[in-house]
């Protein structure tokens, strides 16, 4: 054993070198390592804490999204709506107008018709006046005394009545 | 015969007076007594140059952490320790592991500013000396070895003598091993890497073209650096690893 440390060198450095060692690992233990942990925990918080607020942030930015999709389909909905409503109104319009266009027009045919008749009726009266006052004349030119004016003016009565009867 | 013999000499003499002319800093070969019994002088001045180192280090990274904007130093020691938690909590449960997170940081981050502070001409890592990788290993035996009584009561010197009680032997070897290979893993890496540092140095005034020394010498300084990591590494991984095994709780 003697000559093994002998050979070896071994001598009291080995003792002291453990008690330098220790003098060390205590020095170490109160002065750098609380830092080191101390830094380190704080490290995993603060990127615990950043992850966890990324993916709250997240979450939020997925919930406004879903608003905002359902906003806009709402919004298209009614834009849809809108139109269609539009879009009726103005065909009940067209129909509307085109009806009253119809109509004006009947009416003005209607009136354009009573126009006719009425200057048809009134043409036949005045035409018919004149023949019998021209049938008077010419009656009168004829026959003058023998017939009375009485008989006379049945006569022309009667023939008159029969040229209404004919069609004009 | 002779000729080797010679040859041998002459490079012992060689690598000699290499250290002989690297030793600046007139530091004393043997052993030096305080009064606590020899010491190595230049071991333990190094290792107090590399505590400084490292608490410098460590407080001026940890001075002004920044939440959201960390500096470059913050950054580094912050990853070491994310990565040294990730391995302790794959290995250890979380509960467990939060509790030895600081030892293995400490642990770790000693380790490698030794392993690191050789690479300096002149300088010489405190884990080049057997005597700091063997008390750094019997630490983390102790500790393991206590680990494993506290968190398993008495059912912890079960393991002695399972599957078997003729194992017993066998057990307390591969016990003992783990601390022994911790230590020697460590030390005959940094060792040989210095040596080898020293050797490539005193190359340089025998072959002065640029492939002889100076390269071969730049490029073993960057392995080194490698080789301090990964030492660094192992020596924690393997504590993680030792740790796991008693604590683990068996049903």
């Amino acid at each position: 054993m003697g000559a093994v440390v002998q050979a070896l060198g071994l001598n009291n450095t080995l003792v002291a070198q453990i008690f330098n060692f220790i003098v060390l690992l205590i020095f170490l233990r109160i002065v750098v390592y609380p830092h080191i942990v101390r830094i380190l925990e704080e490290r995993q918080n603060y990127i615990e804490k950043n992850v966890t607020a990324a993916e709250e942030e997240r979450k939020q930015a997925e919930s406004l999204r879903q608003q905002y999709l359902a906003e806009m389909q709402k919004a298209k909905d009614e834009a849809r709506d809108i139109i269609q409503k539009a879009t009726k109104a103005g065909e009940e319009q067209a129909r509307e107008i085109i009806e009253a266009a119809k109509a004006e027009a009947n009416r003005v045919k209607e009136s354009a018709l009573q126009d006719i008749n009425r200057e048809k009726e009134k043409a036949v009266a005045e035409l018919r006046d004149h023949v019998a006052t021209l049938s008077i004349l010419v009656a009168s030119k004829v026959v003058s005394e023998k017939i009375t004016a009485d008989i006379q003016r049945s006569m022309i009565d009667e023939f008159i009545k029969e040229a209404g009867d004919l069609p004009c | 015969m002779s000729a080797a013999a010679a040859a041998h000499e002459a490079s012992k003499d060689m690598l000699a007076m290499v250290h002989e002319n690297l030793n600046v800093w007139g530091f004393p070969h043997e052993a030096v007594n305080f009064g606590l019994g020899p010491m190595n002088l230049k071991t333990l001045v190094m290792t107090w140059i590399v505590m400084a180192l490292v608490i410098l280090f460590t407080v001026a990274a940890t001075r002004s952490m920044q939440l959201k904007r960390p500096g470059k130093l913050q950054l580094m020691v912050e990853e070491m320790y994310s990565f040294l938690k990730g391995l302790a909590y794959e290995n250890l449960d979380p509960k467990k592991g939060a509790s030895l997170m600081c030892l293995l940081f400490s642990l770790f981050i000693f380790l490698l500013f030794c392993n690191l502070w050789g690479l300096i001409p002149t300088m010489m890592s405190p884990t080049a000396d057997v005597n700091t990788t063997l008390g750094m290993a019997i630490g983390v035996f102790i500790t393991v070895q206590i680990l494993g009584l506290y968190y398993r009561k008495l059912s912890y010197f079960k393991h002695f003598v399972e599957p078997f009680v003729f194992f017993l032997p066998l057990v307390i070897i591969e016990e003992l091993s783990k601390p022994l290979t911790l230590a020697f893993r460590l030390y005959g890496n940094i060792y040989a890497g210095e040596v080898l540092i020293a050797v490539l140095l005193g190359l340089i005034p025998l072959t002065i073209t640029i492939f002889g020394g100076f390269i071969a010498s730049v490029v073993w300084l960057s392995f080194s650096i490698f080789v301090g990591f990964i030492q660094a590494f192992i020596f924690t991984m393997l504590t993680i690893a030792y740790i796991g095994q008693v604590t683990a709780e068996h049903h």
